[in-house]
């Protein structure tokens, strides 16, 4: 039981080198951006706000496929770019197809719509813009039973979460992206926005230029 | 094992729960590795020090997840503790199996619900438990198991545990209808 303790042996070569009060500081900050569902504030936590220590953090993330990713004036932890692709390249998708399906269709009408409208600025992919619970239903083949379903999973990890409605709003209740959004690295909020013109638009410069870029992966970052 | 295979296990856990994989097969470091009864398999769970678990969120001021329906998961949780965990002096896991009826009079007993409404909310509780690897439910047998993270309780959440145990209703034996060679 000794792994529960304190000693593990990933974490141990980089606790080792700090001091125990930094060492106290670094794993609680571990267990803030990795298991808050919400992004945590710089000045909260002392391992967040110290470079040198921020740097630890880091490099303890790292060891379990995990790195920091900043997120407005705070940091949460998302898996690194190697990893997920390693993951998602080996098949490893934890969430069922019609989940992705719903969640997918959850992105277009709250993020990429209002993106290419021009509504929403930045490259996040949480938004103030709600999807209407009949919009999912009529615009996806999925039957409701299973979108309803599928929605309450979705709501349960955080990918999904229920929009406050204003008084009159209607009936149908309204969905935005969960917080769990904000675990995207940078290029992994380039790579959904990209796959997402590829298949919404396959035929457009857009599309063209994606995929010149990818065949030619120089300058990629 | 090198780092890079470590990282991408832990990032497996994380991505899906714990891993069953065959016996036999390496052990990433950091990770608990739990032998299944009959030895057809072993479970890889990360082992986080208690100072990096979700129990820092509370010390710290930050809020957790929300869980769907907290109240009728935890007491789902704790009447197949007292029904899978047979000998609270000794280990939690493996524990034994325990049928739904068993299970579902020892919920019952403490909901004092409708039974009907009392069937519906334990379905989607252990539904929900066998999802994050608190449970094992096979629908097919209708039995339940303690799930792999059970085992990752500390010695102070287990004594906790145990007194818990001691203060709910035993459940239903006459109720219970396990297939023989799932109940050792």
């Amino acid at each position: 039981m000794s792994l529960l303790t304190g000693m593990n042996p990933v974490f141990e070569p980089v606790l080792a080198e700090l001091t125990e009060r930094h060492r106290d500081e670094v794993l609680a900050a571990f267990a803030a951006v990795e298991h808050s569902p919400e992004p945590v504030p710089e000045v909260e936590l002392l391992a967040l706000r110290d470079v040198t220590l921020r740097r630890s953090l880091d490099e303890l993330l790292h060891r379990v496929g995990r790195t920091l990713v900043p997120v407005g004036g705070g940091w949460t932890s998302g898996y690194t770019d190697e990893i997920a692709a390693e993951l998602t390249g080996a098949g490893w998708y934890s969430l069922p197809m019609t989940d992705r399906a719903v969640l997918v269709l959850v992105l277009i009408h709250s993020v990429a719509v209002p993106r290419s409208r021009g509504t929403a600025e930045g490259d996040a992919w949480t938004s103030g813009q709600p999807t209407m619970a009949s919009e999912l239903f009529a615009a996806s083949r999925v039957r409701p039973s299973d979108v309803k379903a599928a929605l309450a999973r979705l709501r349960a990890a955080g990918l999904v979460q229920q929009a406050q409605q204003r008084a009159g709003a209607g009936q149908s209740a309204a969905y935005l992206p969960g917080p769990q959004l904000h675990r995207l690295t940078s290029a992994a909020r380039r790579r959904l926005q990209e796959e997402l013109i590829l298949a919404a638009a396959p035929s457009s410069p857009l599309a063209a230029a994606i995929r010149a870029r990818r065949s030619h992966p120089r300058g990629e970052g | 094992m090198n780092q890079q295979e470590t990282a991408l296990w832990w990032a497996r856990v994380r991505a899906d729960g714990p891993q069953r994989v065959e016996p036999g097969g390496p052990v990433p470091p950091g990770m608990l590795r739990l032998v299944e009864p009959d030895a057809a398999g072993v479970w890889l769970l990360p082992a986080l020090p208690d100072s990096a678990g979700p129990a820092v969120l509370d010390e710290l001021g930050l809020q957790g997840h929300v869980l769907e329906h907290p109240n009728d998961t935890a007491r789902v949780l704790a009447a197949c503790l007292r029904c899978c965990w047979t000998e609270p002096t000794g280990p939690l896991w493996p524990g034994a199996v325990a049928g739904w009826a068993q299970v579902a009079s020892v919920f019952t007993a403490i909901t004092s619900r409708d039974e009907v409404v009392s069937h519906r909310a334990l379905l989607a509780a252990v539904r929900r438990l066998d999802r994050s690897g608190w449970l094992l439910w096979d629908e097919g047998t209708r039995t339940i198991r303690l799930g792999p993270r059970a085992a990752a309780w500390n010695p102070a959440q287990v004594s906790a545990l145990r007194e818990l145990w001691r203060s709910m209703p035993a459940p239903d034996l006459s109720a219970a209808q396990i297939p023989e060679d799932l109940s050792q």
